[in-house]
């Protein structure tokens, strides 16, 4: 089995785009539903959270003033300027299928090109409180089928492997950003009551997708340590950042030249590992998760570095 | 009968599903009952239902514009064509015999020239024409195919035969869409199949595999295939992806090949290069060698033409096939045929003209309303004029052009092209179409049931191409042994 390093780049950044628009979808919808459950003035940071999540204030600053719903929200779904909104990494998705539909199962691209016709016309509607939860349940749901569709019918080989990379890498990414930010925004907010802890810390589980899983294995009642501790180092749950590192080094392992990126991966779990969430302060937690971020920042370059760019070697037989 | 149909008349044209008295061709009679009999707007409702699965399938095609490129939805429409198996059988026989004519050709043209030299075409209309590639020179690929795929446009004319209009032999495109109408029409009028017998045409990328893989000058191992496209700008970008994922081949971009020191073509792969044994462009000749050809062509693969001259990579169509792709050599087909395979041509070709020879033009200029003229090598449909509906300023130009250039114009007597039942607007009206079939040349030869048939949409008009409007039908070849 062959594979194109060009193709190889598409099918990853086409992975990644789909789980961004799953995990934007996601956590915009958890923190609607936070929102309509939250007495007023508990301030949590209001929308802005959202944009934080993304790291795309400048990008926001640059098109709106306020950061109110109605904004934000525009700026998550339907936003064209904002490369993590969903209706931008939806229509990446599909230009990564379109150059790549040749090594695809023969739906993804109708699936896919499905996707982005109701996400193109539906978006923009989508944004107010009426259409907006419908929207983002189609969102996670299409995407979900065609994650199914790639998982149950592609050969275990080189096209899956670089879809799974994607795929994991973003969560990854996409998972520390919610608990730093979430975190953040919990444990620095104003009028700190502490009755609605339980309720804030589950719905950032919610958004992860994490809090049945969480109530099976920890217990009923969400708390701030453990809840961290779940998030990140759970060997069980396909959305921890464990489980995500475990997974990438798994795909990396068959690959030639893998050496650089399997030790960036391995520091990064080996990291993980050592980080003990009791007794920290959020200031620490936030310390820790920007020095992980700059570890998946380093992998990704590794990775794109190793197999997407690569230099001719020894020329060999198919 | 259902209203949509009531006023349909094809006048004096030879109607592709109906006879001068309105009654349905034999391989048109179960279509014909089945549509004239369907509850009023039902026609429309499946027409909505094609436009629907077209758009969801994702088939489209890209329109240049100067606001930048679209990326079109394909044109269809639902009424199939049909012919019947029996005169399908003369056509496809006639145009195998074409393309072998062809191949020999080229093949003598770049070698032994024994042709120009026995004086059948003059050398000079050959050698010193635009597609002829003196870097071609020299070189015998397998079994004497240049023109391994080509794309045939045929017309009917208003006597009920086929003619031959013109031989696409170097990158024709189409063929998905043909496979892709045949998809839709199972979508939308699955009835419609159930007292037919339809020959199949989605053999074509097995039979398409099978040419290239003959090419391959490693006999000895299971063939690594390329289908090297411009990128997803170019108009038949989604074919190209089409055709490499049904064959199981890989769709490369120039940018993923590169010539070693050992004349060898290699992919850049995340395993490290991996020798290609077949190319398949769908790059213009020009661009594809930067070192032989355009220099300035970024999508092309340096050294790819040594590698095809040691013999380490077979390249489908070969470069400089294009010199029997010409509408002056067109002129000289049925004398090929005549003096390579020693036969009577069995296609009819267009009486045509060049404006080269003094006495053609002659005639040309002083019956400019009565013609169509043609570039010489233009293929899309750009630059010609059709005579009978050009004003009288354009008949000007082109004289002027003609005088100026007689060698890059030809002429041929306008044809009444054929008609066949279109959906226009919630009725049913008589359209222009041709068609171009596809044309395997490897080891053997090869020639699609059917090919693709294309519309003229507007109507009067003669102008079948999808960037200038035109759509398409699926195109049915029907056993009629009832």
């Amino acid at each position: 089995m062959t594979m194109l390093s060009r193709v190889a780049d598409r099918l990853y950044w086409m992975s990644r785009y789909l789980e961004r628009a799953e995990n934007t979808a996601r956590f915009t919808s958890a923190y609607t539903h936070l929102i309509l459950d939250l007495p007023r003035g508990t301030e949590l940071g209001g929308w802005q959270v959202l944009v934080d999540i993304l790291d795309a204030e400048p990008v926001f600053k640059k098109h709106y003033r306020v950061f109110n719903e109605q904004n934000v929200l525009r700026f998550l779904i339907a936003d064209l300027n904002n490369f993590s909104s969903i209706n931008y990494a939806i229509k990446a998705a599909r230009e990564n299928v379109r150059t790549t539909r040749d090594v695809l199962p023969e739906e993804t691209w109708e699936h896919v090109n499905e996707l982005h016709i109701m996400c193109k016309d539906m978006a923009e509607k989508s944004v107010g409180r009426r259409h907006r939860y419908e929207f983002l349940e189609q969102i996670i749901s299409r995407c979900q089928m065609i994650n199914g569709l790639l998982m149950t019918t592609l050969c275990r080989d080189h096209p899956h492997r670089f879809i799974k990379l994607g795929h994991l890498m973003e969560r990854a990414d996409m998972t520390t950003r919610i608990v730093d930010v979430g975190a953040g925004a919990i444990l620095e907010r104003e009028n700190n009551n502490p009755a609605e802890d339980t309720l804030l810390w589950s719905s950032m589980l919610q958004s992860l997708s994490a809090i049945s899983a969480y109530r099976q294995k920890i217990g009923p009642l969400v708390e701030p340590d453990p809840a961290v501790n779940f998030i990140f180092k759970e060997q069980t749950l396909p959305r921890t950042v464990a489980f995500c590192l475990k997974g990438i080094l798994e795909e990396l392992q068959p690959l030639k030249n893998n050496e650089a990126a399997i030790g960036i991966a391995e520091s990064a779990l080996r990291k993980l590992t050592r980080f003990d969430v009791q007794k920290k302060s959020y200031e620490e937690l936030h310390q820790f998760i920007d020095q992980f971020q700059i570890y998946l920042c380093d992998l990704d370059n590794a990775i794109t570095n190793t197999w997407f760019l690569p230099i001719p070697t020894e020329p060999q037989e198919a | 009968m259902n209203k949509s149909w009531k006023s349909y008349d094809s006048g004096s044209f030879f109607d592709e599903l109906l006879t001068s008295t309105g009654n349905p061709r034999l391989a048109a009679r179960g279509i014909m009952n089945f549509l004239r009999n369907l509850p009023d707007g039902e026609l429309e409702e499946r027409r909505a239902a094609a436009e629907l699965a077209i758009r969801d399938m994702g088939i489209s095609f890209t329109v240049y514009t100067e606001g930048g490129n679209i990326d079109r939805s394909w044109p269809f429409d639902i009424i199939p064509r049909a012919i019947s198996a029996k005169e399908w059988d003369r056509v496809s026989t006639g145009l195998k015999q074409r393309s072998r004519a062809l191949n020999c050709f080229i093949d003598d043209v770049y070698n032994k020239q024994k042709i120009l030299k026995d004086g059948v075409i003059p050398a000079d209309i050959v050698l010193e024409s635009t597609n002829y590639k003196p870097q071609c020179q020299g070189v015998s690929p397998r079994y004497g195919a240049w023109a391994h795929i080509c794309g045939s446009d045929l017309v009917r004319n208003k006597d009920g035969k086929f003619y031959v209009l013109e031989d696409n032999l170097r990158v024709p495109s189409g063929v998905s869409y043909m496979l892709e109408n045949r998809e839709i029409t199972k979508r939308v009028l699955p009835e419609l199949f159930q007292n037919y017998s339809i020959m199949p045409v989605d053999d074509y990328p097995t039979q398409l595999y099978k040419t290239l893989a003959s090419l391959s000058p490693q006999q000895n191992r299971k063939p690594c295939i390329a289908v090297l496209t411009p990128g997803i700008y170019n108009s038949a970008y989604f074919e190209h992806a089409f055709l490499a994922q049904s064959m199981g081949a890989e769709l490369v971009e120039g940018s993923d090949l590169f010539t070693d020191d050992d004349d060898c073509v290699y992919m850049r792969t995340v395993d490290g290069p991996v020798r290609v044994d077949v190319i398949y462009r769908r790059i213009d000749e020009d661009f594809i060698d930067p070192e032989v050809f355009r220099e300035d062509s970024k999508l092309g693969v340096p050294g790819i033409m040594r590698a095809w001259k040691a013999g380490n990579l077979a390249i489908a169509n070969a470069p400089g096939s294009g010199v029997a792709d010409d509408k002056v050599i067109y002129a000289y087909v049925p004398e090929m045929i005549r003096y390579y395979l020693k036969e009577e041509p069995l296609m009819e070709s267009v009486k045509t003209y060049l404006c080269m020879l003094e006495k053609d033009r002659e005639y040309v200029l002083k019956n400019l309303d009565k013609l169509v003229i043609k570039p010489a090598n233009e293929s899309g449909g750009y630059g010609m004029m059709v005579g009978p509906h050009a004003s009288a300023e354009t008949r000007r130009e082109f004289a002027k052009l003609i005088e100026e250039n007689p060698r890059n114009y030809i002429a041929q007597p306008t044809l009444s092209l054929s008609t066949a039942p279109t959906c226009i607007d919630h009725k049913v009206e008589p359209r222009h179409l041709d068609l171009r079939p596809f044309i395997l040349q490897g080891k053997d030869v090869w020639v699609t049931p059917g090919g693709l048939t294309r519309v003229a949409m507007v109507k009067g008009s003669l102008v079948v191409n999808s960037s200038q409007g035109g759509g398409s039908k699926d195109t049915w070849i029907v056993e009629s042994n009832k």
